[in-house]
């Protein structure tokens, strides 16, 4: 199983794979200098519809498709832009980060081919805060790519034109929903905007806009170079190409790898070459399979191919494959209430539902958890939820923090029950889990009670 | 225009207008606290979800503000589904509101306490601690803020931004603990505060001079025209128990004010509140002033003008049209010419709404005949003439700091005058007390109506012009 073609993280060996030189050595750049003389923009675009390519920032949309929602230049001459997202906030999600750090060169130029795809004069990279090094290492790279011509006016003598500029998030999780980015990206506060319009027609600054991950885009510059056969020979049907997946949680070997698309969670789960099995072989109780937002599945449903479709009909969804895992010492309660308080701290705060509703869902959580959870809180739970999504809000977010709760009901209802009828957690109450571990609780809650 | 299909009707509607616009125009209710039809739709509150079918596909629960309506689109605003979703909405809206109704000035006229009733959402389910925030914060002299009614609808963020484009409010603080503030804190400024209030769905802005001021249910309201310049905005004259005029708030007028006034508007009501206003009549007693019955001061008056061998007349701007006509009858009589006194622009002009111009009827008064002429000029007037007849509310003020000198005058005002030569003062009723017509600065009708009823002792003014007229015609074949 160790026998699959890897090309996302090929590059990222060595102490200097972030640089120009190495990435030159690499053969880097010489796809985009190939592109821009010798295809036609739309022919670029051909081959990513071609390959299938889906994006990796969540929704796993057509990326080749979403390009040809911008609009014809010749009929609507206004400036066009594409927003990369490096926002990479939803919890347990550390994929993109890798990516600025170590290939920072394959992310621009994947951006410059996109721009000269979808005829775009510039290319804006919003990176979430809190990402510094990242920041520092993709900027270098953009001083590095314009001093040799790769970034700015005429570039590499074709007469292609793009500019890259970069912007730093303060911090906030709804900066990475596309219009919120949008609209911080214009130095207003994040509030997601209505849809429609949708970005292609009316996106930054009112221009014509695509917003794409990191991974998507990075994904980019190898379509062109090899094709969209040799694209999909790996991946499924529906899913082609390698992702990366983010293993956190109690595994032996956390980490970010890259694998093909419709690998088993089992297999990245379990084998040596990745997370290498549950910590110290103790059993999965719980596992998110692709973040914070797509909720916890019981640890017996493990045995699932991580592509769109199959992670879909097991009932949840890929996300943004940040798989967390937890071992039987967690409790899961506890991990709801976390992501409630996480929700619940990140909501815009536009939408009614959204905003009163994270909030009472974190509440309620809480008080579960601490042993005040009542008669009638889990039937409440629901009722909430479903009064929060589907699509009743402007954006997704309600949805993320609906749903972890609705799975969590649908999956874990005997231990919110245990919680409620027993008054609190046992893990709490002992300060010792099953297993005989100590829990402390996070620092941050400590500090909260201190206050 | 577009065909649809709403609550069972067809109808033809304009497509560049949400549905909830449609709706509106149809006469069907649909709830909303972010939208407002001044302001561009933002879609955040959720609250005006129906249930809306495109194409033949099911329908599906929409919010009605941001929907965009296309041809043959089926509606129905009263869908179990949509009920469902705007009681929902309410629920959550109610979570962390204060429920401090029984001293909220806004109670009777609240949203949100309307779409409760409507959408008969009683029960809140939440058993967690309400949110704390501030209660009242200083806005400046116009404008309390109570942070916890507020529900974050934005609608008063964007009235800044969109209408007076002066923004300086916005809102802070994260999720569930966001709340709305002026930047750095500081007071609100411009002449445009009031319609804060207005625009606020709920009691979380309210007017600082309306605080705790009146149970609104206990308002009479009555459509007027404001006073205070030549715009004319279309307003509700509101008077608590046949007394004072406790509000003054704008009506809906395309053509004139759209949804807005300003604040001198506004707050010009303490004008018409005048406890000391004058009654009846006053006539020159020696060296003082009698208080006589209306009828005995215009007899007394006519006797004064029939003597007088020049006499001046002037004009207040605030006389309406029909007014006016029986003032040029009266100055027909006594031979002088038609003027109105005209102050200079003053410094309110702005690009909303205010003119500058403190004539609400100049228009009128110039169709009807009387040239404009400065305070000073009149006063000169006054002064070259025998006596002068002053006639119309504010006529006085608008004079003061002019010397009248000893000629002999006959006035009508709401007060008295004191000047020298004073012979006769006839009450007359403020301008929220009579029926009439002004023309404002773009020819558009301005209607007063009676929001208060006249005091038994004043009479309406062209009454009292009729019978001084008739009075002047027997007294000067007497003499
Ligand atoms: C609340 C919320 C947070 C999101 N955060 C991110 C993010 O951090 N990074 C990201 O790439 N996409 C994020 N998305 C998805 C974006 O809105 C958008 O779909 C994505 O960037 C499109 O890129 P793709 O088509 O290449 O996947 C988020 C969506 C929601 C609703
Ligand atoms: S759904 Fe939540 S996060 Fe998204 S716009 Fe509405 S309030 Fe903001
Ligand atoms: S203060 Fe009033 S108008 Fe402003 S956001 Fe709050 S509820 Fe809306
Ligand atoms: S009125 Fe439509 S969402 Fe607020």
């Amino acid at each position: 199983m160790s026998g699959f073609e890897k090309y996302l993280t090929s590059r990222m060996t060595g102490e200097d794979s972030h640089t120009l030189a190495a990435f030159k050595k690499n053969g880097g750049y010489a796809t985009l200098e190939r592109a821009l003389k010798e295809m036609q923009p739309a022919e670029v675009i051909e081959v990513v519809k071609a390959s299938g390519l889906r994006g990796r920032g969540g929704a796993g949309f057509p990326t080749g498709l979403k390009w040809t929602f911008m609009p014809d230049p010749a009929k609507d001459p206004r400036s066009r832009y594409l927003a990369i997202n490096a926002d990479e906030s939803e919890p347990g999600t550390c994929k993109d980060r890798i990516i600025m750090d170590e290939d920072p060169h394959g992310l621009l130029e994947g951006i410059l081919l996109a721009c000269y795809a979808m005829k775009c004069e510039a290319s804006y990279i919003y990176v979430r805060g809190e990402y510094r090094h990242q920041y520092d290492r993709t900027a270098a790279a953009i001083v590095e790519a314009r001093a040799a011509g790769l970034i700015g006016k005429n570039i590499l003598g074709t007469g292609f034109n793009c500019e890259i500029h970069m912007h730093k998030g303060a911090g906030a999780y709804i900066c990475g929903e596309e219009t919120g980015m949008m609209e911080s990206l214009e130095g207003k506060r994040g509030h997601p905007r209505p849809k429609p319009p949708f970005p292609a027609g009316f996106g930054l600054w009112g221009q014509p806009t695509t917003v794409n991950n990191v991974e998507t885009i990075f994904n980019v510059p190898f379509i062109v170079e090899k094709g969209s056969k040799w694209f999909r020979t790996m991946g499924s049907e529906a899913s082609p190409g390698n992702f990366l997946v983010g293993i956190s949680g109690n595994v032996n070997k956390p980490g970010v790898y890259e694998a093909p698309l419709g690998t088993n969670a089992k297999v990245l789960l379990e084998a040596d070459h990745f997370a290498g099995g549950v910590s110290e072989g103790r059993q999965l109780k719980a596992w998110f399979t692709g973040g914070s937002s797509t909720g916890m599945m019981p640890g017996s449903t493990v045995d699932v191919a991580m592509d769109h479709d199959s992670v879909k009909a097991a009932g949840t969804m890929l996300g943004t494959a940040a798989m967390i895992m937890l071992d039987d010492t967690q409790c899961v309660v506890r991990a709801m209430q976390i992501i409630a308080r996480f929700y619940d701290h990140e909501t815009c705060g536009q939408c009614s539902q959204c905003r009163e509703g994270c909030q009472w869902l974190h509440q309620i959580f809480k008080r579960i958890e601490e042993g005040q959870g009542r008669e009638g809180d889990i039937d409440l739970l629901t009722s909430i939820g479903n009064g929060m999504a589907p699509g009743k809000t402007i954006c997704a977010l309600a949805d993320a923090a609906a749903i972890p709760a609705h799975q969590m009901i649908k999956h874990f209802r005997a231990d919110l029950e245990e919680h409620i009828r027993d008054g609190g957690c046992k893990i709490n109450k002992t300060g010792k889990c099953a297993a005989g571990h100590s829990h402390d609780a996070p620092a941050t809650e400590k500090a909260e009670a201190q206050a | 225009m577009t065909k649809i299909t709403l609550n069972g009707r067809e109808l033809e509607v304009d497509a560049s207008k949400p549905l909830i616009a449609a709706c509106d125009t149809a006469g069907i209710d649909v709830p909303r606290y972010c939208y407002h039809p001044g302001l561009e739709p933002v879609g955040s509150c959720r609250i005006c979800q129906v249930e809306v079918s495109e194409g033949g596909r099911p329908a599906r629960v929409m919010a009605a503000c941001r929907t965009q309506v296309t041809e043959g689109m089926v509606v129905n605003t009263e869908a179990a589904g949509a009920h469902d979703a705007r009681r929902e909405c309410l629920e959550f809206l109610l979570k962390n509101h204060p429920l401090d109704c029984p001293i909220c000035d806004k109670a009777g006229e609240c949203t949100l306490q309307d779409y409760s009733f409507q959408e008969q959402q009683a029960a809140s389910r939440s058993t967690e601690p309400r949110a704390t925030l501030e209660k009242r914060v200083d806005l400046g002299e116009v404008i309390m803020l109570d942070q916890e009614r507020c529900i974050l609808c934005t609608r008063c963020v964007r009235f800044q931004e969109e209408v007076t484009k002066k923004p300086e409010l916005t809102n802070a603080g994260l999720a569930s603990n966001s709340y709305i503030t002026t930047f750095a804190g500081r007071p609100l400024t411009g002449n445009y505060q009031g319609n804060l209030a207005d625009v606020c769905p709920v009691g979380a802005l309210t007017l600082k001079p309306f605080r705790f001021q009146a149970r609104v249910w206990n308002l009479e309201k009555s459509s007027s025209t404001c006073a205070e310049c030549s715009r004319g905005c279309s307003i509700s004259v509101e008077v608590l128990r046949r007394g004072d005029v406790k509000r003054i708030r704008p009506v809906f007028n395309p053509d004139v004010n759209q949804w807005w006034m300003c604040d001198t508007g506004r707050f010009s009501f303490p004008e018409v509140n005048d406890a000391e206003r004058l009654t009846g009549g006053l006539i020159a007693s020696g060296d003082d002033l009698m208080g006589v019955t209306t009828g005995e001061a215009i007899r007394h008056a006519a006797g004064v003008l029939a003597s007088s061998s020049k006499t001046a007349l002037l004009a207040s701007p605030f006389l309406t049209v029909e007014e006016a006509a029986e003032v040029k009858v009266l100055g027909e009589a006594v031979g002088a010419e038609l003027l109105f006194v005209s102050p200079d622009p003053n410094e309110l002009k702005d690009d909303l709404l205010h003119t500058g111009d403190p004539c609400p009827n100049r228009n009128g008064l110039e169709q009807a005949g009387f040239k404009a002429i400065s305070p000073a000029d009149a006063a000169t007037r006054v002064t070259g003439a025998d006596a002068a007849i002053l006639v119309g509310e504010r006529i006085l003020k608008l004079l003061a700091g002019n010397s009248l000198g000893s000629t002999k005058l006959v006035t009508l005002d709401t007060a008295a005058c004191l000047a020298s030569g004073v012979e006769a003062c006839i009450s007359i009723p403020f301008y929220v007390e009579k029926a009439g017509t002004w023309i404002n600065v773009d020819g558009h009708i301005g209607r007063l109506t009676i929001a208060r009823p006249i005091p038994a002792s004043v009479q309406p003014l062209e009454r009292s012009l009729v019978e001084l007229t008739k009075s002047l015609s027997r007294a000067g074949a007497s003499v």
